[in-house]
């Protein structure tokens, strides 16, 4: 007899209190553990209906808690396997005593994600989908939810299904070419071959174009604000959270380490960072908290430079020279309710450093007291970082967001392109078509799926065979 | 053994005659095996049922496959031939596929003539009607419709489409026959089904074939052969006869209305034949049905032998009535006048689901029982003679206490078509395309003694002759590759070697492997250049080409099939208990406890089992293996 997987059981819900708890538990004998914590239950009347049972509590007379308990038979269940979802009074104390008890009878509690990994395991969902539901639960922005909800549902595996039947239908053309050499229809030109192999490889390259974007939808794009000690970073860092995160005062050099919060930005998720103003000297504090602030601006997305209204331009804007080449950096002058009209929107750039203007994306004046510019800059923020996104109007369709998923898409791409370049170049198809192979074997393993021998069928729908 | 009451007591029994028996029992003698070939009519042993053509794309690598590994096909092929093309020849070389059209008459008495060679094969005619099964589990022998028996541990059927066959011509009643004109096996067909083997049904058509000296031979479209002295046989230089020419011709809008206008009279169409048929060698019917934009189809007219007139229309194969098969043939340029000499028909018969066997073509239930050639839901001369040598060596080794003898994937079509069906199963008559092996690269017609010659020598399959044969063949080779490897051309040949608007002139001297890395560089220029002692030597030379030019894809197909025998390499065992396995799809737990595949790679290839049950049935057989185990400690 062989073993079966045993039953795991854990928290579902964050700990603490709370108005509920749910407590899940999933496996071959489920039913069998939820029985020793509640005795009186019978199973249910019908599956997935919600009984309220009462929870032994060791020998006691008294009950445990009165819980709601939900039964999905094998296999409709997330899980696929027999499941129950406990629903107890929220608090520290009932769940951690009920899982305990499960526990004693024989459950081994879960590790992190083994609730999916059976999901996924069990073929309820493929492994595109599986990440997709860890980016919903991880998700802090409208996008990011979009995406990940795109995910769950199938998309992105439909798209890349889809893409690995063109591959399919590709080799189909070769297979028919090479094949069926005396049949009715004419044989298929290379030049059609190698038409319908640059189309695909342009497909894979949007797809894949797409991808840094995608993967900032779900970690947040780092946003790093910089300037001189005193220009208004800390007051404009508070105002784009919502809330006084930063201490702010007049007294420059007030900011020693590096501020980072998540927050969105016209639905797009983004890592704030505030930063210790950069400027020569200060104390020993100030100068490690200057460190830190470079090795963010180093991988920083967008850098927002704060210069307020009325200031000149100076040494201390040189260090943009040192950004990364394509960083972008949009210049706020800040405090403009301060400062004249006459001053102006534009910087006295000096000739002395062109190099460090001309990363200068745009120009926004701002102010944390009457709100000026604010709006403008979360339209631009957004609108930079998240230029595909925005130049359609959203997540309006599947992305990749994971660097699996676009190592995958890329070592297909590459594939392609070799199949492409080889048909050029003269190779006979049958040796070409080795890339196809390995492009397919690529795009399968994004899935997790293994490849059918489906070729040979559509050459039978496709064309009339038949010596 | 009670071999007294026997007739005659042998190491294999082989029934049946065509190209599945002929191979295995060639494979048992040369084997060292005392064989039996039994067969209702000796004088049409390795008969060419339908179209007399051996060959084509991966039907040609495995015509030479078979020959490698010391069989008949090859020989009986080149000492018949009398039309031969180089399909493909347009493509890369590793799709090439020789074909030849033989004379249909000559084909039979060349594998006779082979057959006979072999000391320790015996023929006898008579048709078999049941097998002898000790304990339920164990194959002890045959009984002859006479009732003569005969006695061997292991048997290898090849009952081809014999089994219960029907023949339909359209509109007449359907006829029981086992090919034209041949009596079915009714008897033989129950008694396999009696020991609970799975049973089901498949069809398949010829056509008409009509009087050479009725056609209009203005009106069609002469097809020469290619003039090449191509041998199929890499051991034996047979007599290649004089060439004759094929013909062909297009069908039109007339055709087209005259079948549709028919189609309720089809034994195909009119619901009389329930089995499936091949997708790929449709009937008329069946393009003109499917395919209703396709103006035209194109006919082939081959010859069926040197001392005969009779033409075989091939592209025809039909059920229809004769008065229809006459009508809509006289719509067809250049046989606006044909007298028909034989109406086309279909046949429905037996086959055995061939997830029922193991890799050697024995049946998992009935121990020295094989089954080879269509008897397995296969069509094709070469695929029925690949698996007749693949089980006849298996029955010999079993008999002879021998190791088995199995072909892998990436080792020979052989290995594909085993494989696949073993693995896979059939839905319609299985046939062999390119397209169906992942290392198509490695398995080309160029190299198929060098792949298969050692193996064929290790498992002893080879006759002393061809041993001789093959030691020269490998040697030749070793000798060409080395010598390309050795020397060195000066930059005067080579620049004189090249077009003058190709690549860059040299200024130095190359290595002539170097040189044929390049694609302006072919093998028998720089070995006529080089001087080379084996510069006429085209087949060998072509090989090498092959082999050097395309030498990084071949290295990554080999490194892929490296991989995958890796993965190959997890063992399944046999009585896995796959019903317990739950944590497998339902779907997977039954297809596998069918197939009982022997490897995870088999298991991945088994349609419905997902990536996902190949991890977790790892799992599982760790589980399992420990645990049964532990049990069997216990007992001690």
């Amino acid at each position: 007899m062989a073993p079966r997987p045993d039953t795991i059981v854990a928290l579902a819900t964050p700990p603490g209190r709370g108005a509920l708890a749910v407590v899940r538990l999933s496996g071959p004998r489920t039913a069998e553990l939820f029985r020793t914590v509640a005795p009186a239950w019978r199973g249910p009347a019908r599956p997935r209906e919600p009984l309220l049972v009462a929870l032994a509590d060791g020998g006691r007379s008294l009950p445990l808690d009165r819980a709601l308990a939900t039964f999905f038979p094998e296999p409709r269940s997330y899980t696929g396997e027999e499941m129950v979802e406990i629903s107890t009074h929220g608090g520290s104390l009932v769940p951690a005593l009920l899982i305990e008890a499960l526990e004693r009878a024989g459950a081994r509690p879960a590790a992190p994600g083994e609730f999916t990994k059976r999901a996924y395991l069990n073929g309820k969902l493929d492994l595109v989908q599986a990440e997709g539901i860890g980016d919903l639960v991880e998700a802090r922005s409208e996008a990011s939810h979009r995406a990940a909800v795109q995910q769950m549902e199938g998309g992105l595996s439909k798209m890349v299904a889809a893409l690995r039947d063109r591959l399919l239908a590709l080799e189909v053309l070769l297979a028919y070419h090479v094949d069926f050499p005396e049949e009715d229809d004419p044989p298929v030109p290379v030049g059609r071959i190698v038409a319908e192999g640059e189309a695909l490889a342009g497909d894979l390259r949007r797809l894949l174009k797409r991808a840094p974007e995608g993967e900032m939808l779900r970690e947040g794009a780092l946003a790093v604000l910089a300037g001189r000690p005193n220009s208004g970073k800390s007051s404009l860092f508070n105002a784009l959270l919502g809330v006084e995160r930063a201490i702010v005062t007049d007294e420059p050099g007030t900011t020693r380490d590096a501020l980072e919060a998540g927050c969105s930005m016209e639905g797009y998720p983004f890592r704030l960072v505030d930063t210790a103003g950069i400027r020569e000297g200060g104390g020993r504090v100030e100068r490690l908290g200057i460190e830190v602030a470079k090795r963010y601006l180093a991988s920083a997305e967008v850098v927002l430079l704060c210069l307020p209204l009325g200031w000149m331009w100076g040494e201390e804007e040189a260090f943009l020279a040192g950004l990364e080449e394509d960083t972008p950096v949009v210049l706020l002058r800040t405090k403009a309710d301060e400062g004249s009209e006459a001053d102006g929107a534009r910087p006295d750039l000096p000739a002395a450093s062109p190099r460090a203007g001309r990363r200068i994306h745009r120009t926004i004046p701002v102010s944390v007291r009457d709100g000026r510019g604010l709006s403008e800059l979360r339209r631009c923020l957004a609108g930079l970082v998240f230029r595909g996104f925005v130049a359609v109007g959203g997540v309006v369709e599947p992305v990749l967001t994971r660097r699996r998923q676009a190592s995958a898409v890329r070592r297909a791409l590459d594939e392609v392109e070799a199949f492409v370049r080889s048909l050029r170049g003269g190779v006979p198809a049958e040796f070409a078509a080795t890339h196809l192979r390995s492009a397919e074997t690529a795009l399968e393993e994004l899935l997790g799926i293994l490849s059918p021998e489906d070729v040979l069928d559509r050459v039978f729908a496709e064309y009339c065979v038949g010596k | 053994m009670r071999t007294d009451l026997a007739f005659g007591s042998y190491d294999v029994i082989v029934v049946g005659g065509g190209h599945a028996g002929v191979e295995a029992s060639a494979a048992a003698a040369r084997m060292g095996a005392r064989t039996l070939l039994v067969t209702p009519d000796l004088a049409r042993v390795g008969q060419m049922s339908c179209n007399p053509a051996i060959g084509g794309v991966a039907k040609g690598v495995v015509a030479r496959e078979v020959d490698a590994l010391g069989g008949v096909m090859g020989r009986a092929t080149d000492a018949t031939r009398i039309h031969f093309r180089m399909l493909n020849r347009s493509k890369g070389p590793a799709v090439w596929g020789p074909r030849a059209q033989c004379d249909r008459g000559l084909y039979p008495r060349a594998v006779r003539g082979i057959l006979d060679e072999l000391p320790t094969l015996d023929l006898f005619q008579e048709m078999v009607t049941a097998i002898a099964v000790e304990d339920g589990r164990r194959i002890a022998g045959v009984t002859t419709r006479g009732g003569l028996s005969f006695r061997a541990p292991a048997v290898v059927i090849t009952a081809g489409t014999f089994l219960r066959g029907r023949i339909h011509i359209g509109g007449e009643a359907a006829v029981e026959a086992g090919r034209a004109a041949e009596a079915p096996s009714v008897a033989l067909a129950q008694a396999l089904e009696e020991m609970g083997l799975e049973v089901a049904r498949f069809k398949t058509g010829t056509p008409p074939r009509v009087d050479g000296r009725s056609v209009d031979f203005t009106r069609v479209e002469v097809q020469a052969g290619d003039p090449m002295a191509y041998r199929f046989s890499a051991y034996r230089r047979e007599e290649i006869p004089e060439q004759r020419e094929c013909w062909i011709t297009w069908t039109g809008p007339e055709l087209r209305r005259i079948i549709e206008g028919n189609l309720s009279r089809s034994a195909l169409y009119g619901g009389e034949i329930s089995g499936r048929g091949p997708r790929y060698c449709p009937s008329i019917e069946d393009k003109v049905v499917k395919f209703p934009a396709a103006r035209r189809h194109q006919v082939f007219l081959e010859p069926e032998g040197l001392e005969t007139t009779e033409l075989y229309v091939n592209g025809l194969s039909t059920s229809l009535p004769a008065d229809v098969q006459r009508a809509f043939l006289r719509t067809i340029p250049g046989l606006e006048k044909a007298r028909i000499t034989k109406v086309g028909y279909a046949i429905e018969y037996d086959y055995f689901p061939p997830h029922q066997l193991h890799h050697t073509l024995e049946l998992r239930e009935i121990r020295g029982l094989f089954f080879a050639g269509q008897i397995n839901g296969t069509t094709g001369y070469e695929e029925a003679a690949a698996q007749g040598l693949v089980a006849g060596a298996n029955a010999a080794a079993k008999s002879l206490s021998r190791p088995p003898f199995v072909l892998e994937r990436d080792q020979a079509y052989i290995g594909v078509l085993i494989d696949d069906l073993v693995t896979r199963g059939v839905d319609e008559p299985y046939r062999l395309f390119t397209s169906r092996a992942e290392f198509r690269l490695l398995l080309r017609q160029d190299n198929v003694v060098a792949r298969l010659g050692p193996v064929a020598r290790g498992a002893g399959l080879l006759t002393g002759a061809q041993e001789a044969a093959l030691e020269v063949a490998l040697r030749e080779r070793a000798e060409v590759r080395e010598w390309f490897g050795r020397t060195r051309l000066s930059p005067d040949v080579v620049n004189s070697l090249r077009d003058a608007p190709s690549g860059e002139a040299v200024s130095e001297a190359c290595r002539a492997e170097e040189l044929l890395r390049r694609p302006e560089f072919g093998a028998r220029a720089l070995a006529v250049a080089g001087r080379a002692p084996f510069r006429d030597r085209t087949g060998l030379l072509h090989a090498v080409e092959v082999e050097v030019k395309y030498e990084g894809y071949v290295r990554r197909e080999r490194e892929r099939a490296a991989r995958l025998r890796d993965q190959a390499e997890f063992h399944l065992p046999e009585q896995a208990p796959y019903a317990e396995f739950v944590t497998l799809s339902a779907e997977a737990r039954e297809k596998l406890a069918r197939i009982r595949p022997a490897s995870l790679a088999q298991a991945g290839r088994v349609p419905g089992v997902s990536p996902a049950d190949l991890q977790n049935l790892v799992m599982e057989v760790r589980r399992w293996r420990s645990a049964s185990r532990r049990t069997g400690l216990a007992g001690q």
